[in-house]
């Protein structure tokens, strides 16, 4: 926060208020609820000066309150005569522009900007008649439509293009006749570069841009039919007897609609971002997404799936009965019948085997209410620790490498470091596509405020384009280049010395360790430039703050661990720890990633990370819950697996999990399956997984439930129920309290907060968290006090050790996985932008199905040369495990002979998995999806390419810097407004000055 | 050995079940509000039998093709007239001081009256007589009041058109 020493205080209409430095006259009244019309200005875009309708009179002077900066003793006025005949000459000048319709408008819902700007400044009459443009409205983009008739080119869209979400698509062309706001080169939108993220619609402060979900879906009369509407138009124009009747009509309308139109709030579910909006719903239709201002992490921002992807909700394919294997098929059947068969199953295999026999794998999509229940039911019910959750498959080697050396799992910081950090360096991830929002930040602040980028890839995706540094290091030797710019920054005495001796151990024994790590090694090995390491080693050295962020490119390898600790080390080496804008960021693939593993659902860890085998952490839960516990920690998905085939393990519960795809390997996985003795699956749908299962329970998701997730961040926020459960299907924690009643366990917890108020009353880190706290957009980032006191960034005192202080950790370099000479391509994977995972969810979606409808490989163009392949080719890879048959993309993403397969698919012939191997990160077991080789076969040259042209990815951006608002100024037909009206010294309070 | 398979038996929905738990439902519904559904009977058919229902059924049949004829209708210059004269009038009653109009009014009643009887008496009436009633105060003080109204309204013309300025 600014500090209240350098605030001051200035005059709007005769009232002090108080201001800081920089802030303008309109942010100032804003934040004292004081009223100046707006509407090009956003608080989340900031000034964009198209619209004209905050003049002011500041000290004598018409200018814009957007981007006039309140000044000491300024005094302003908003009311007198002039001041209102300017801001009248605006709102005018809009309406020549748009058409007021607003009672047949879907946009008429009480938050039209547009609407209640006119409203307020009391216009009475079209003073410019509206005039159509020559333009036909744009309805080729499956998910939103541009009515240029309507648009009052305000620029706000252009400025969320460019500038927040930088997509850079949207202009205005203000070089035509009639200005328009245009996609790329003025191509329909479906064809543009447009990412479909949705900012440009979420701020168009009326009906241009709308969510075709919409369209004549929210108000009661916006469906009639355009052979009656545009009569009911020209008749109302005709006789209106001036707009305020109409407004008045259109409130009531407006009010009218909030009875069937239902808003609850709800935290996204397709990445670790957690970007948080309200769903707008009528009985069970979707009708939009709306995120808000005070949207904690991602404010207006959302990415495609956040935006539109939400039709799997009601889903025909969703499971709405329990399912139980007969033979070979499933059956139908109540909760009773299935719930009793599972425990007499689960109760008889304990007896028989143990409770060892059984493994619990939970869910990272499912809340943490779910996630605490679950640990619970394994631990206190069934009598073991083997319960897991899918950071297995991708952050628990972060997590490691973190504990080791800082002492806390989790994201450092919060969103607002990464936007704040002189350097952010970005090693094997690629956050465009997998963290849209949080990348949205980074793009940000590098465009407009100079922030710097580094990104280490073997991909040069979105942000590696952007970056002022992309290193390409040969796959698996990120641990190399991280140490040897280590050891060349204490080489050069460029490390933080006073951090290092007041706050860190072990810096001795590391410098040795460092040793072997020359930068002529690290060429060698890594294939980068010593140029290259010394530049990256002296941006690190220039930036006062630097942060770096790590994904599924680093985490997913045999050093894994080895790998995030070595970023850990760089971090402390130059003192990037416990400051604002530093820190480690390991970005969490999935909503709940982070809560799983917070809430307990990992075989060693009680929630909040208390060790099993601590006995008095132990002892603490006994007395809660009233049991004795096992003491040993348990096995982890991948032992999981070991252990059926091992004959140690008889069955399995799951839910919310795919593994049958997403883990690797699934050659293996799929026998091991197969070889269960009993088998439970709880999802929403009958997935790969649960068609290995005995039964099927069907879940709800989590627009049918209360709950909290916690994201990348670590913060904690609640979503809302907005649907009632789909057929007889229920929210997780109540069906493991159903069956853990059926197992004598007399649980009665009637709504998730109560299960959160226990998580809190016994694990430290969440005493202070509650549903109450976190009511409707407030979060809470853990560690959070009794108090409820929260903590967005950590280490500002101390190191999570007994000590406080940081440990630095000698590492060796682990060689990758080698396939053998005959598969002499590298396979790349991974996720992409429409599709969340395999696609369960996201393919019900008509319009993220039409952007992207299969999965597809990325090869360089030396190897298309070579191998004579072009867009759409079929071939066919293998690695010594499987194979797939998949089309090509000819793309420069990609070089030499390194291939990158999408992961979008529910076919066995064309998922990634059956060609990685099972070999692991030592540490943690988590698979090493990231180092597989293959051969390429080409089994057809020509075919229908995978992606079509309507995807974005063949676009063409058309970067500027906001909406160029000067070009409007200098077109002949503007005259600007603060000529037109004079102002005849201090108008305060002056009566009549009409012209 | 579980093999993964796809295939789901679903109960077929008993169409028969279906209906008759359906049926069960609306006559608990119906005995619930037997007196409010007799009334309603009743209502449905004197409007059967006044043919409303033909009409209205042949109106919301044809809902498009009848409003486009009915918004055309009402989109002529005689109805806009209408219209917003029906909507000046509201407006003007708005601008209206009751308890003025209230003795205007009055005023007006008792004139009519008194007009009536004039009529009535079918009497000649001097140019001397006319001028000699001047004398009169109540007809004064409605020659005043009316003078009033006069240079109100004109002051109201005169303002129309300084506004034009």
């Amino acid at each position: 926060m600014k500090e209240s020493s350098s605030s001051f205080s200035f005059q709007i209409n005769g009232k002090e208020y108080v201001a800081y430095p920089g802030q303008t006259i309109l942010e100032v009244a804003q934040a004292n609820d004081s009223y100046i019309p707006s509407i090009c200005y956003h608080p989340n875009l900031g000034t964009i000066q198209t619209c004209d309708t905050c003049f002011v009179n500041a000290g004598g002077e018409m200018v814009r309150a957007c981007s006039t900066k309140a000044e000491p003793g300024m005094k302003v006025d908003t009311l007198s005569q002039p001041v209102k005949d300017a801001q009248y000459e605006a709102m005018s000048r809009i309406l020549k522009n748009h058409e007021l319709y607003c009672t047949v408008c879907d946009n008429n819902n009480g938050n039209c900007v547009v609407h209640n700007t006119a409203e307020y400044l009391e216009i009475e009459h079209q003073k410019y008649k509206f005039e159509a443009k020559p333009y036909p409205p744009d309805h080729s983009h499956p998910f939103y439509r541009y009515e240029p008739d309507q648009c009052i080119l305000c620029g706000r869209c252009v400025e969320a293009c460019q500038d927040l979400q930088v997509n850079e698509t949207l202009t205005i062309d203000w070089e035509r006749e009639k200005p328009r706001v245009i996609w790329d080169n003025d191509v329909p939108i479906d064809e543009s570069s447009c990412v479909s993220c949705g900012h440009c619609v979420t701020v168009c402060p009326c009906n241009a841009l709308m969510e075709k979900s919409m369209l004549g879906e929210a108000g009661y009369l916006t469906a009639i039919p355009p052979s009656v509407l545009a009569p009911m138009i020209d008749l109302t124009k005709e006789v209106e007897p001036g707009y305020k009747e109409i407004f008045a009509i259109s409130e009531v309308e407006a009010a009218m609609r909030k009875a069937r139109i239902k808003r609850t709030k709800t935290v996204c579910t397709y990445c670790g971002v957690g970007c948080s909006f309200e769903v707008w719903t009528k009985d069970r239709q979707i009708l939009k997404i709306e995120p808000q201002e005070h949207s904690p992490v991602n404010g207006i921002s959302t990415c495609v799936k956040g935006k539109w992807g939400w039709d799997y909700v009601n889903s025909e394919e969703r499971l709405t009965k329990p399912l139980i294997r007969q033979g070979d098929e499933f059956i139908e059947s109540t909760w009773e019948e299935a719930l009793t068969l599972i425990a007499s199953k689960l109760t008889s295999i304990k007896e028989q085997h143990g409770p060892d026999s059984i493994g619990y794998i939970a869910s990272s999509k499912c809340s943490n209410e779910e996630n605490y229940l679950f640990q619970k039911f394994a631990r206190a019910i069934m009598g073991t620790n083997n319960v897991d959750n899918c950071s297995r498959y991708c952050q628990s080697p972060a997590t490691a490498g973190l504990l080791r050396t800082v002492g806390i799992g989790g994201d450092s910081g919060s969103i607002r470091d990464i936007e704040k950090s002189e350097l952010v360096i970005i090693v094997g991830a690629n956050p465009a596509e997998s963290h849209p929002v949080l990348a949205t930040r980074i793009k940000r602040a590098h465009k407009l405020h100079g922030h710097k980028l580094i990104v280490a890839d073997l991909r040069e995706n979105e942000l590696a384009e952007r970056a002022n540094l992309f290193v390409h290091p040969k796959p698996s030797t990120d641990l190399i280049w991280l140490s040897a710019v280590t050891k060349y920054i204490l080489d050069q005495g460029w490390e933080d010395k006073q951090f290092l001796q007041n706050r860190v151990n072990g810096l001795e024994s590391y410098i040795q360790s460092l040793d072997k790590f020359t930068l002529d090694y690290a060429e060698e090995m890594t294939g980068i430039t010593k140029e290259e390491l010394i530049k990256l080693a002296t941006m690190i050295h220039e930036a006062n703050s630097a942060c770096v962020l790590w994904a599924m490119g680093v985490t997913q390898h045999k050093g894994a661990t080895d790998t995030s600790t070595a970023i850990s080390n760089l971090l402390l080496i130059t003192g990037n720890y416990g400051r604002p804008g530093t820190g480690a960021y390991p970005l969490r693939g999935h909503n709940n990633v982070q809560g799983a593993c917070d809430f307990g659902t990992m075989p060693s860890w009680f929630p909040g990370y208390e060790p099993i085998q601590d006995e008095q952490v132990r002892k603490r839960y006994e007395k809660a819950w009233g049991v004795s516990l096992p003491k040993d920690p348990g096995m982890d998905n991948h032992q999981m697996l070991e252990g059926v085939k091992k004959g140690k393990l008889k069955s399995l519960y799951l839910f919310g999990e795919d593994m049958a795809f997403v883990d690797s390997n699934v050659n293996f996985v799929d026998t091991m399956l197969e070889d269960l003795e009993f088998f439970v699956v709880q999802d929403l749908f009958l997935s790969k997984t649960a068609q290995f299962a005995d039964v099927i329970l069907p879940a709800a998701p989590s627009l049918e439930k209360d709950g909290t997730f916690v994201n990348t961040e670590r913060r904690i926020q609640r979503f809302y129920q907005v649907l009632e459960p789909l057929g007889d299907s229920k929210p997780d924690w109540l069906i493991f309290q159903e069956l853990a009643n059926h197992l004598g366990a007399n649980w009665n917890y009637q709504h998730p907060s109560e299960i959160m108020d226990e998580a809190a009353s016994l694990a430290g880190y969440f005493a202070g968290v509650s549903y109450e706290r976190l009511e409707g957009f407030n979060s809470q980032i853990w560690p959070v006090a009794k108090d409820g006191t929260d903590t967005p960034l950590l280490f500002e005192e101390g190191f999570e050790f007994a000590d406080g202080k940081a440990r630095l950790i000698p590492l060796e370099w682990t060689p990758p996985f080698e396939a053998g000479d005959e598969y002499d391509l590298h396979l790349n994977n991974g996720r992409l932008l429409e599709h969340f995972h395999e696609g369960n969810m996201t393919y019900k979606s008509e319009g993220l199905t039409h952007k992207v409808p299969h999965p597809w490989l990325e090869v360089s163009l030396e190897l298309a040369r070579e191998r004579g392949l072009e867009d759409g080719s079929l071939v066919r890879l293998t690695s010594p495990y499987g194979h797939v048959k998949v089309r090509a993309i000819v793309t420069e993403r990609v070089t030499g002979k390194e291939l990158y397969l999408t992961m979008n698919t529910r076919e066995d012939e064309e998922a990634v998995n059956r060609l990685t191997s099972s070999y692991h990160d030592t540490v943690t077991h988590t698979p090493n999806y990231k180092e597989m080789s293959v051969k390429m076969e080409v089994l057809e040259e020509k075919g229908e390419s995978p992606l079509p042209k309507v995807n974005y990815r063949f676009g063409n951006r058309l970067p500027q810097i906001s909406v160029r608002v000067e070009e409007k100024w200098k077109r002949e037909d503007f005259t600007p407004i603060s000529e037109l009206f004079e102002l005849g010294g201090d108008e305060f309070g002056e009566s009549n000055q009409a012209n | 050995m579980a093999k993964a398979i796809k295939q789901i038996r679903k109960e077929a929905p008993n169409p028969e079940a279906e209906q008759s738990k359906a049926i069960t439902d609306i006559v608990a519904a119906l005995a619930e509000n037997r007196e409010a559904i007799m009334a309603t009977i009743g209502i449905v058919r004197q409007l059967h039998d006044m043919g409303v229902l033909d009409t209205v059924n042949g109106l919301l049949e044809k809902r498009v093709d009848v409003g486009v004829i009915a918004v055309q209708q009402l989109n002529q210059p005689n109805m806009h007239n209408t219209i917003k004269n029906g909507m000046n009038a509201f407006n003007f009653l708005g601008q209206l001081n009751p308890e003025q109009l209230q003795t205007v009014l009055n005023g007006v009643g008792q004139g009519m009256e008194k007009l009536a009887k004039n009529i009535d008496k079918h009497e000649k009436v001097s140019l001397w007589q006319l001028g000699n009633s001047i004398r009169n105060p109540e007809i004064r003080t409605s020659l005043t009041t009316m003078l009033g109204f006069l240079e109100g309204m004109g002051e109201a013309f005169q303002g129309d058109k300084r506004e034009l300025h």
